[in-house]
């Protein structure tokens, strides 16, 4: 009942932008489900085309092999909007755990998951990720593991902070008095009131994931061949620099896209779920 | 203040070993081991680095033995040789340093000049033209990919206007005196800027919320009634009391700015520690990569731990706080 009050609440409570940004996720997703329309022509080479700029047949142009960059552009939508949410869902997951855990028990057991939260944030993220990458076989499951195994001391962060905030206000101690059980606590009274900041937390999760795909099939370590991500479509640009500029334009344009629209809506559900507007 | 200084310094010895840790499990559970490998290897160590790999690493004893091993190495920083060329890694990796600390000391001294002025004026009118304007920018920068910003760059400035070179470091021959001065300021131009973006609008956003705060404050209000300008109580008032709780999050742009070094100093062929970082990933150079973990993890901490103190030094708040 809490959580339901909530969510309706904060979908009205959604700014202009934010609904604008829901409608462009929702837009990219249809996007998405119609790609398989253009695989073929993705996949088209033709060597007499090659690096041809914009066109009417070719709006974006063609690549090195001379296949249409519209096509390839539209058909990596599935791949990093998928990897994008699941790799975001797999940080939430671990980072709440290790965070509501650390912020429920306290004392030893939080001092020693903060360390664990610490020693993960003093490396640089892309060094791990690029080691996990290249480590183990290339799949998507490799992609997503290693994006959400790096992501999540950010989202235990929060939970860490918001499960310890609540625990001590008076509805969490009414319940405890009342006799309420650690698990009906829990599940009834702390995650539905947790819930909003951290989804929050996973939207701007999942723009990142999508931006750490693009960077790792960048440097040659994302999906292998034929699957397309935007990242691996610019990974062809820089040896084209100088005469086909649309290689390195337009897919990082649609990964900007993507990303900013992710972003953006994570903002407006910060702006709908703390409800007086108070700007943080 | 000792009690404090005493206590972060304690808190980061678990923190030290959790590293060294995870830098162990890194090489030993990944890939299987470091010799066999798994998945598609682009090259892998055979035959004698192989065989050196197995003594360095001690594959072949048990593995709490292994640890031992590494441990007491890590301990005393040697750090081995490297496969590919069979220098130690502590001299390839001076070797790179200087690259990255002149790219990063640029692209930081441009983040930050840019970003506190813009995020005080814009946090002293929030919700203003200014802050509005200000804000989807630093939003759209936000959002940008490094790796598309550094080729839109070098398509515009480079290739087009053919103001800035391409990628490298100095023109060869390099240029003497000033001239060689602003041949590597030119080269470096481009790469700092893709560097410095995110950096700054992570710090503009920072110390604009944090000014929007304090600039409603008693003591701002106080200076104000007492015939302080605007600006005098936006920039000696609330801006050094909105940027103390900030303090402590300076130690965590060091581990942002090299991962950023990784990808730009591959596109504008930079030889410093992010590209000597990434060419060791696909060698399988096994120490380099262990090595260069270990240090900037590192340093990492230390930067943490140095940014604390300073903010508790600033801050009767912070040490006696219950916070961290």
């Amino acid at each position: 009942m809490t959580a339901s009050t909530a969510r309706g609440g904060s979908l009205r409570g959604l700014p202009a932008s934010g609904r604008v940004a829901l409608a462009v996720v929702l837009l990219l997703w249809i996007v998405a489900a119609c790609s398989p329309l253009l695989s073929e022509r993705a996949g088209a080479i033709r060597l007499g085309e090659r690096l041809a700029p914009p066109s009417a047949a070719h709006p974006f142009g063609t690549d090195d092999l001379g296949r249409d960059l519209f096509a390839r552009v539209v058909c990596a939508t599935p791949i990093s909007l998928a990897i994008g949410l699941v790799a975001a869902a797999v940080s939430l997951g671990v980072g709440f755990a290790v965070g509501a855990t650390a912020g429920w028990i306290g004392g030893g057991v939080d001092l020693a998951l903060s360390r664990l939260i610490e020693v993960v944030l003093c490396f640089p993220v892309l060094f791990l990720l690029l080691a996990l990458a290249a480590f183990l076989p290339p799949s998507p499951m490799t992609l997503i593991l290693a994006i959400g195994l790096t992501a999540w001391p950010g989202d235990a962060r929060y939970a860490r902070a918001e499960v310890m905030r609540i625990k001590q206000l008076d509805y969490a101690r009414a319940a405890r008095a009342a006799g309420a059980s650690t698990p009906r606590i829990l599940t009834r009274h702390l995650l539905p009131n947790a819930l909003p900041p951290l989804i929050v937390s996973a939207a701007f999760g999942i723009g990142w994931a999508i931006l750490a795909e693009a960077a790792l099939s960048f440097l040659g370590v994302g999906l292998p061949a034929p699957a397309i991500s935007w990242g691996g479509i610019l990974s062809a640009a820089p040896p084209y620099i100088e005469e086909a500029w649309w290689i390195a334009l337009f897919p990082g344009l649609a990964l900007f896209l993507t990303v900013s629209a992710y972003n953006l809506l994570a903002e407006g559900l910060r702006t709908a779920t703390t409800e007086k507007g108070r700007h943080a | 203040m000792i009690r404090y200084v005493l206590r972060r310094l304690l808190l980061a010895v678990p923190t030290l070993f959790g590293i060294i840790v995870i830098v162990f499990l890194l090489v030993h559970l990944a890939p299987g081991s470091p010799v066999s490998g798994g998945g598609e290897a682009l090259r892998r160590p055979t035959g004698r680095a192989a065989e050196e790999l197995r003594r360095l690493y001690g594959l072949d004893r048990p593995l709490p033995e292994r640890f031992g091993a590494w441990f007491s190495r890590a301990a005393r920083f040697d750090l081995g040789e490297s496969f590919v060329d069979r220098r130690p890694v502590g001299e390839r990796i001076r070797e790179a340093l200087p690259n990255t600390l002149f790219l990063n000391g640029l692209a930081l001294a441009l983040a930050l000049s840019i970003a506190i002025p813009l995020g005080v004026v814009a946090g002293g009118r929030p919700e203003g033209a200014f802050d509005r304007l200000s804000g989807a920018a630093l939003f759209a920068l936000y959002s940008t990919p490094t790796f598309w910003a550094a080729l839109l760059l070098q398509s515009i400035f480079a290739v087009q206007l053919r103001w800035l070179p391409l990628y490298g470091v100095a023109s060869d021959p390099a240029p003497a005196g000033l001239a060689g001065l602003v041949d590597r300021l030119a080269h470096a131009a481009l790469p700092a800027t893709c560097l410095a973006y995110g950096t700054l609008a992570f710090v503009a956003r920072l110390v604009r919320s944090g000014v929007a705060e304090t600039r409603e404050a008693d003591f701002v209000l106080a200076a104000r009634a007492r015939g302080a300008s605007r600006r005098r109580a936006l920039w000696t008032h609330a801006f050094p009391n909105a940027v103390l709780p900030l303090l402590t999050l300076f130690g965590l742009l060091l581990p942002a700015l090299l991962s950023g070094s990784v990808i730009v100093e591959r596109i504008f062929a930079w030889p410093g520690l992010g590209r000597l970082y990434f060419d060791s990933i696909l060698s399988r150079d096994y120490p380099v990569i262990l090595g260069l973990s270990l240090l900037s993890a590192v340093a990492t901490l230390a930067a943490t731990l140095a940014s604390d103190i300073a903010a508790a030094a600033a801050d009767p708040r912070v040490r006696d706080g219950a916070s961290p």
